[in-house]
């Protein structure tokens, strides 16, 4: 058994453009394409079809070979020993999800429309999509409001997730995530939101990749911070010195 | 099982190798003392393992403990069977929670030191005062800022106490975000401020501080910007020639000897032997749920309650703060953007209402401070739309037009809540895991509500033209910070700990994580936690394997 240190990297980063599914039978594969396409619809902007999220997904749930990307993302991470135990449970979980999940999709679709999901128009998807998920399709945020929330969790998992927040979750994932996992292609998640994110993770590791733009270059800290003024113990600084000027 | 030849005895062995067990490390060896330093997880690299892979170190947890493996069990009242949640996983791995870490690292408050003197007592609470005050901790508060690499502006803070030294590295720069609150603050009369960060920007003890991507909170550090354990103190340590680590050891039990002393600890390695690792001191550094949850599985004929327990408050008495916080939004049609995603985690931040103020309906008070928004996966949006048009748009529309003011909750202590050993679920190892009791203070919540519409106000001021205030409702552990499993005081009848952190039953057993606080503080606990832990552990190597005691005078 080895240290979490000690993983091997293999693999090559996933081809967004496959069309082989590891997992998915072709037509579980092309629902979860059409059901990726409702949850992050084409418009004016390339969508989750159009970033290849059935193929992340596929590649996440076809095992454990997809889960970790080698830090520089010339690969995969090869998870060993208790971990590897743990994954195989939590993926086996997951394959069970989806396969009763996207059975739930097309009985659903045969009752209201006596047609499969991936047959359908997309308002009609999206009528299935609403029974699916039990709630009203999501309605627009507004500017002008105040809209109190409760206890925000922080850990992201999908451990224990029922289909629709999982495939929620996991469209959410391979439209952003980066593309090594085989979504977002060509970092068309990225450019739809405005997000300068890096080319590759290896340039997050050696400097390449900065976003000192994004920091406030005209600035005075004696401006920001009139206490100064009052302070005589210590040097009052006017900038910050170093590698984000 | 396999076994293996028993290793040599040593001096001290350190139980966990966190932010505290590396300060420890550190200190003790540097004193001459042979260590050995026991950590369950690995020993990653930052400029190997480290990268900016939100889907990695974000949802699929690389470095934080995985919940299928070691479960944390929940529960709000007494009569709930306690369900899994994944409740302050705070990463177990060489650095520990330094690792990941957005790294707060403001100073406590000399109120902080004396919540019962100020207070009396509180209903349901248990306000206990420390036994000792911010003074005899400011010269280890220094020593940590200047050791362990801190910047800030020193001054500018107008709330600090006394310090005898400015920081040793500036801030960053102000992202578009924190001038945002800056300058509403300036506006309102609040005195803003860089927050206390546990990183430099210049070359500070050889440091390479290029990181600059904004992957910051959550993720490991590539670079030598942020403040680790793993890349300070610990090399320190290992340089020394005293100091041995042992990652992937899991320690199960402090063993204690027919004098009612610790004789050492028994843990498993990497290939499943149980080894004994004896020395003339045992150091439990593991954080406040797990060191908790050793002490009560070491059980013995000595204390069949858990070791170190006689007074029974082993566990009880548990705090862990809770992150909340209003983001706001700004119209992508007519503001500039703010790049809330940018920075590294923390901008301005204020102390301005820290301090007790009845006339606000609680007492105690939080750190307050702008922060990231986070990158497009887990956007930190509450009521983001779960999916269709409503998604696309709004995250078009506010991935760069978003940013959070936020607060670090001082929660009260009550006795009732806190860690035991689950009577049904185990870790792989079968191990009983640790469950949470937790219900929130009344306080808790009136200052929760309190200090988030605040936080509303500032946003106002700030130009936003939505925002979303996140309240309390109930507890979650989101920040990892833990305390008070073992708290300090005089009196073994009311405490576990000394003020040296000192077991008052098993006197070379010494829990030098936030186990010993007896109230949570409202800024974050690291730079507290770390600068007790040096303080303590000077005094293991001054005083107690010298074969001499000094004990402090209960504070006026």
């Amino acid at each position: 058994m080895s240290s979490k240190a000690d993983w091997k990297t293999i693999l090559e980063p996933v081809n967004p453009d496959s069309n082989e599914p590891l997992f998915f039978t072709k037509h579980e594969w092309d629902t979860v394409e059409a059901i990726a396409a409702r949850i992050i619809p084409t418009d004016y902007d390339p969508g989750a079809k159009d970033a290849k999220v059935v193929v992340f997904i596929d590649r996440y749930i076809s095992g454990i070979s997809y889960i970790f990307a080698s830090a520089d993302g010339s690969g995969f991470l090869e998870i060993d020993g208790k971990h590897a135990h743990s994954w195989r449970a939590r993926i086996s979980d997951l394959q069970k999800v989806y396969r009763e999940g996207l059975q739930v999709v097309d009985q659903v679709s045969a009752s209201n429309y006596s047609k499969q999901f991936v047959a359908l128009d997309s308002e009609s998807q999206d009528e299935v999509l609403v029974k699916v998920s039990g709630q009203p399709k999501p309605g627009a945020v507004n500017l002008g409001t105040t809209e109190p929330a409760t206890t925000f969790f922080q850990f992201v998992s999908d451990d224990g997730l029922p289909f629709w927040p999982a495939i929620c979750l996991h469209v959410k994932q391979g439209f952003y995530a980066d593309p090594v996992y085989g979504g977002n292609k060509n970092h068309m998640g990225w450019k739809v939101i405005g997000f300068d994110g890096p080319e590759s993770l290896k340039d997050t590791m050696d400097g390449t990749y900065t976003t000192a733009d994004k920091f406030t270059g005209d600035y005075n800290w004696g401006e920001l911070i009139p206490v100064l003024a009052n302070q005589s113990d210590f040097p009052v600084p006017v900038k910050s010195e170093g590698l984000y000027n | 099982m396999t076994s293996k030849i028993k290793p040599a005895p040593v001096d001290v062995v350190i139980v966990g190798l966190g932010a505290n067990g590396g300060t420890a490390a550190k200190v003790l060896s540097e004193a001459g003392l042979k260590v050995v330093g026991l950590e369950r997880g690995p020993w990653l690299k930052n400029d190997k393992h480290y990268s900016g892979d939100e889907l990695k170190f974000v949802n699929r947890n690389y470095m934080w403990p995985d919940s299928k493996l070691t479960p944390r069990t929940v529960r709000r009242s007494e009569t709930e069977v306690a369900e899994p949640y994944p409740f302050s996983m705070t990463p177990q791995l060489v650095g520990g929670g330094t690792n990941h870490w957005a790294g707060w690292v403001p100073r406590p408050r000399e109120s902080d030191f004396m919540l019962r003197s100020l207070h009396g007592d509180v209903d349901g609470a248990s306000l206990a005062d420390w036994p000792f005050r911010y003074e005899h901790l400011e010269p280890y508060l220094t020593k940590v800022e200047w050791e362990f690499g801190v910047s800030g502006i020193a001054g500018a803070d107008k709330t600090e106490p006394f310090r005898s030294k400015p920081y040793p590295s500036m801030p960053l720069p102000p992202t578009r975000w924190g001038k945002k609150f800056y300058d509403a603050c300036n506006k309102m009369g609040i005195n803003a401020f860089p927050i206390p960060h546990a990183s430099v920007t210049n070359g500070h003890k050889g440091r390479n501080p290029f990181n600059r991507t904004s992957f910051w909170n959550q993720y490991g550090d590539p670079s030598g910007a942020r403040s680790n354990t793993a890349t300070t103190f610990i090399p320190e340590a290992i340089a020394t020639g005293n100091f041995e680590l042992r990652s992937e050891a899991f320690v199960r039990e402090v063993v204690v000897g027919k004098d009612g002393k610790a004789t050492g600890v028994i843990y498993v390695d990497e290939d499943g032997a149980e080894i004994q690792q004896d020395a003339k001191v045992v150091i439990l550094t593991l954080g406040a749920i797990e060191s908790a949850r050793l002490m009560l599985m070491s059980k013995s004929s000595k204390f069949p309650e858990g070791i170190a327990n006689s007074s029974g408050l082993v566990g009880k008495n548990a705090t862990f703060h809770e992150y909340l916080f209003a983001i706001g939004f700004f119209d992508k049609d007519i503001d500039d953007p703010v790049y809330g995603w940018a920075g590294n985690y923390i901008s301005g931040g204020t102390m301005d209402f820290y301090e007790t103020d009845e006339s606000r309906g609680y007492i105690g008070g939080s750190i307050t401070a702008a922060s990231q928004t986070c990158h497009p996966i887990n956007m930190v949006f509450p009521g983001r739309p779960l999916w269709g048009q409503a998604l696309k748009d709004s995250d078009r529309t506010f991935f760069s037009h978003a940013m959070k003011i936020g607060l670090i909750l001082h929660d009260l202590p009550q006795e009732a809540n806190r860690v035991d050993l689950d009577p049904n679920v185990k870790d792989y190892m079968g191990l009983p895991v640790a469950r949470i009791t937790h219900k929130a203070h009344a306080n808790d919540v009136a200052m929760g509500k309190w200090q988030v519409d605040k936080n509303v106000e500032i946003l106002e001021m700030a130009g936003a033209r939505k925002t979303i205030p996140v309240y309390l409702d109930q507890m979650t552990g989101n920040t990892c910070h833990q305390h008070g499993t073992a708290r300090m005081g005089f009196d073994p009848a009311k405490s576990v700990l000394n003020e040296w952190c000192q077991s008052h039953d098993v006197e070379n057993l010494f829990v030098l994580d936030g186990s010993g606080f007896p109230t949570a503080t409202g800024v974050n606990p690291t730079l507290t936690m770390m600068a007790n832990a040096w303080r303590c552990s000077d005094y293991i190597a001054s005083y107690y394997l010298k074969g001499r005691e000094m004990r402090l005078e209960p504070p006026k």
